[in-house]
């Protein structure tokens, strides 16, 4: 119900430009919408938990009372100091009921298994996605851009090509949502961009790819969901059709292959 | 007008490796395409081809990655072919299965695995096994196994057919022979605007002249080099005005060279080590008769190669070669070293007296074998398994006897309405013997359940369709 096979949307802003987005979302109504809120607060509670059991077993010092209700929490967000906030906020979580019932039932696993089961659940809820989202942006006379979210169990950096956006990446972990990696290929370096099949697994697939000047490899479009042949064909006459649209050189085969309706079925 | 099917070649055995039974899937199919039917190959990776692959001739190619144990043949694994397998035949919405070679393990597992999914198959054997060393119980164990429960084989000689029938339990009537054929263009006499330094000359070869014997084989114990190499220095001291060319690498060129250099034949024996087979026909044309001493040989195209070059022909009268040629192209000898050396001898004096018109040859080859008729009968084949002919048409009725159409037999059974159901196959599989039998209904069983697996974990409606390559207009039926 919260995802779907992955489905094209097409966005045409200007005769030149065209986006062409692949995604599992399926369309936001309402009950998808608050089902989707739901999840969200199940997953900071879930990840208030893990935290807050991590917390009472190594860091909280019983001699402690507990500090919150001397300071008010608004003082410190107006001070800046977050570290003494989030102790407060924890301290707090630990001594309300629910934390000291999380503390209780934890008690029997050892200190190693309680750390790695706790991180574990920690990282799940915070980089766990529900959705995966590609997209191919085609500006006529400019290039292509890829955008793809990249695998929720790799590192939330994105690899930036030069590596001077770093800050970018860890405000995407910030906050926690999906890193995007893009990439950028100008119009004179595409060589040619084309439907190809291969063995993946246990399967041949059809796949976009952008053939690009002087590399060694191609550049595979939608790379995570890897559509099937009707997307991938329609994205592929949307692509030739924006980029060589008046293209003497390129018009002949996009025309032919775009008139046959699918590939090489003109008889029988 | 009969229907069109879309054909799946499966062997272990194609390009870029070089070969008999490579060239006779890649003819075979691109006749079949001519005539409007769709065929790809399956094979396993090689060095540098993996993947899909198309031929320019819109013939696709898939190359699984695979486990390659021996000679190009794959790892036997009964049942880790399926899931691709099942993927590229449904994308390619496939209704033949045809396997290729007795020695191909993709084969055997693309026609068990194509009985299980409920399609027909066909198998084409290309050589022929003995019956009593190791190896060869074992193969025959495995073929029995895979051809239990096939359409129909195809053989490429009657000796060939014999051979399979006693080998894997079957009934005759469901083997077909198809030869081989050869791309008669591709041989041709030398013409006399070619290179007019060698033979042949325009007049009758007087007493004096000299007589080229040529060898083209790969220097194996079956390919009876033990024979040449006892035979040429008796044909030479015979035959003073003879030379030999011999083509081919193998473990027993080293005994050639040994025979060479004990008899001083250097200048009479020419050895030219390997060769590729578009030069076959420019070292054929060098001379005058073709030597074949193979102690086995299912069809032999390569005497056909040889006829069809111009070469009067001296081949051992064993396996399918008395079926390849008609007799005025040839002299036969008895598998031994003095016949080889008397029918030599009557061939190089039938060619001094002129008895012999090698130059007509060509032309007689030309009409006598074309891959257009194999694929014409290998499309019979097709329509007889899948019912598009009439079960009397394609079998032959019985004279007299049991006229019951209805009635059963392993055959009969097959064309048309053949059951698929499991119990039907089992029934097949089981009389295969006492143990084996039972460890192939096993097997079978384990397929099945694995086909099931499949289905649920990879349903038909996830895999794309492949759009096919433009077919050709449907040629008219020569018959």
């Amino acid at each position: 119900m919260l995802t779907t096979a992955p489905h094209l949307y097409l966005r045409r802003p200007s005769p030149t430009t065209a986006e062409f987005t692949v995604t599992t979302c399926p369309p936001l109504t309402i009950p998808l919408r608050i089902c989707l809120l739901t999840i969200s607060l199940l997953r900071a509670a879930i990840f208030a938990a893990a935290i807050t059991t991590i917390y009472s077993r190594f860091f909280h010092e019983p001699s402690h009372p507990s500090p919150i209700t001397s300071v008010p929490v608004a003082d410190l967000l107006y001070q800046g100091d977050l570290l003494l906030l989030a102790s407060h906020l924890l301290q707090a979580l630990h001594s309300s009921p629910p934390g000291q019932f999380l503390a209780s039932i934890t008690q029997p696993l050892s200190n190693s298994g309680l750390a790695v089961i706790a991180s574990v659940i920690t990282y799940f809820s915070l980089f766990t996605q529900l959705h995966t989202t590609e997209s191919l942006l085609v500006l006529r006379g400019l290039g292509i851009q890829t955008s793809t979210s990249s695998s929720s169990f790799s590192s939330p950096i994105p690899n930036t090509s030069d590596g001077s956006n770093r800050w970018r990446g860890w405000k995407w972990w910030f906050w926690g949502t999906t890193p995007t990696k893009t990439r950028f290929i100008p119009t004179e370096k595409i060589r040619d961009v084309l439907i190809n099949e291969a063995f993946r697994g246990f399967e041949v697939r059809y796949y976009l790819i952008v053939i690009v000047e002087g590399e060694e490899d191609i550049v595979v479009v939608f790379p995570r969901l890897l559509p099937g042949r009707k997307i991938v064909e329609e994205v592929w006459r949307g692509v030739r059709g924006c980029l060589y649209e008046g293209d003497p050189n390129h018009q002949s085969l996009g025309g032919s292959w775009g008139q046959t309706g699918t590939i090489g079925r003109k008889d029988n | 007008m009969a229907p069109t099917y879309n054909i799946a070649m499966v062997s272990d055995f194609f390009y870029p490796q070089p070969g008999g039974v490579e060239s006779h899937i890649y003819q075979l199919s691109t006749k079949l395409m001519d005539r409007g039917h769709k065929v790809i190959i399956i094979t396993h990776a090689y060095e540098g081809r993996t993947g899909v692959r198309y031929l320019t001739n819109g013939l696709k190619v898939y190359h699984v990655p695979f486990l390659v144990i021996f000679r190009s043949a794959t790892f036997p694994t009964v049942f880790s072919f399926f899931p691709i397998f099942r993927n590229i035949v449904l994308r390619e919405r496939i209704d033949i299965v045809h396997g290729h070679a007795s020695l191909s393990n993709f084969c055997h597992e693309a026609i068990l695995h194509a009985r299980t999914m409920g399609l027909r198959t066909v198998f084409t054997d290309h050589s022929l096994f003995g019956f009593a060393d190791a190896a060869s119980i074992l193969t025959n164990k495995l073929l029995k196994f895979t051809l239990s429960d096939v359409d129909h084989v195809i053989c490429v000689s009657h000796t060939c057919k014999e051979n399979t029938v006693l080998r894997a339990s079957l009934d005759p009537l469901m083997v077909s022979v198809i030869p081989n054929a050869v791309v008669a263009e591709n041989f041709k006499p030398l013409s006399p605007s070619e290179n007019p330094s060698y033979p042949p000359p325009a007049r009758p070869l007087g007493p004096h002249d000299i007589i080229t014997i040529v060898v083209i084989s790969r220097l194996f114990y079956n390919k009876g080099t033990d024979l040449l190499t006892a035979a040429i220095p008796r044909i030479l001291e015979n035959h003073p005005n003879t030379r030999f060319i011999i083509a081919g690498s193998g473990p027993k060129s080293i005994d050639l060279e040994q025979m060479i250099e004990q008899n001083v034949l250097q200048d009479r024996v020419e050895m030219l080590g390997p060769i590729r087979h578009e030069e076959v026909r420019d070292v054929m044309v060098r001379g005058h008769i073709y030597l074949h001493p193979s102690l086995t040989e299912a069809f032999g195209t390569v005497i056909v190669e040889a006829a069809s070059c111009g070469l009067y022909v001296v081949c051992t009268q064993v396996g399918g070669i008395p079926e390849v040629l008609p007799s005025h192209m040839t002299v036969f000898a008895k598998p031994e070293e003095d016949d080889l050396i008397t029918a030599t001898g009557k061939a190089i004096a039938a060619l001094r007296a002129n008895k012999v018109r090698t130059e007509l040859f060509h032309e007689q080859v030309k009409t006598m074998y074309s891959w257009e008729n194999v694929a014409v009968r290998t499309e019979r084949v097709y329509n007889g398994i899948c019912g598009a002919i009439s079960e009397g048409e394609f079998y032959g009725y019985y004279e007299g006897g049991n006229s019951n159409a209805n009635s059963w037999s392993a055959t009969r059974g097959r064309s048309g309405v053949q059951s698929f159901a499991l119990i039907d196959r089992l029934k097949r599989y089981y009389g295969c013997g006492i143990w084996a039998g039972k460890l192939f209904c096993l097997c079978v069983i384990v397929d099945y359940l694995l086909f099931l697996f499949l289905e649920l974990w990879f349903p038909r409606e996830g895999i794309d369709v492949c759009p096919d390559w433009p077919r050709k207009k449907r040629k008219d039926s020569r018959e």
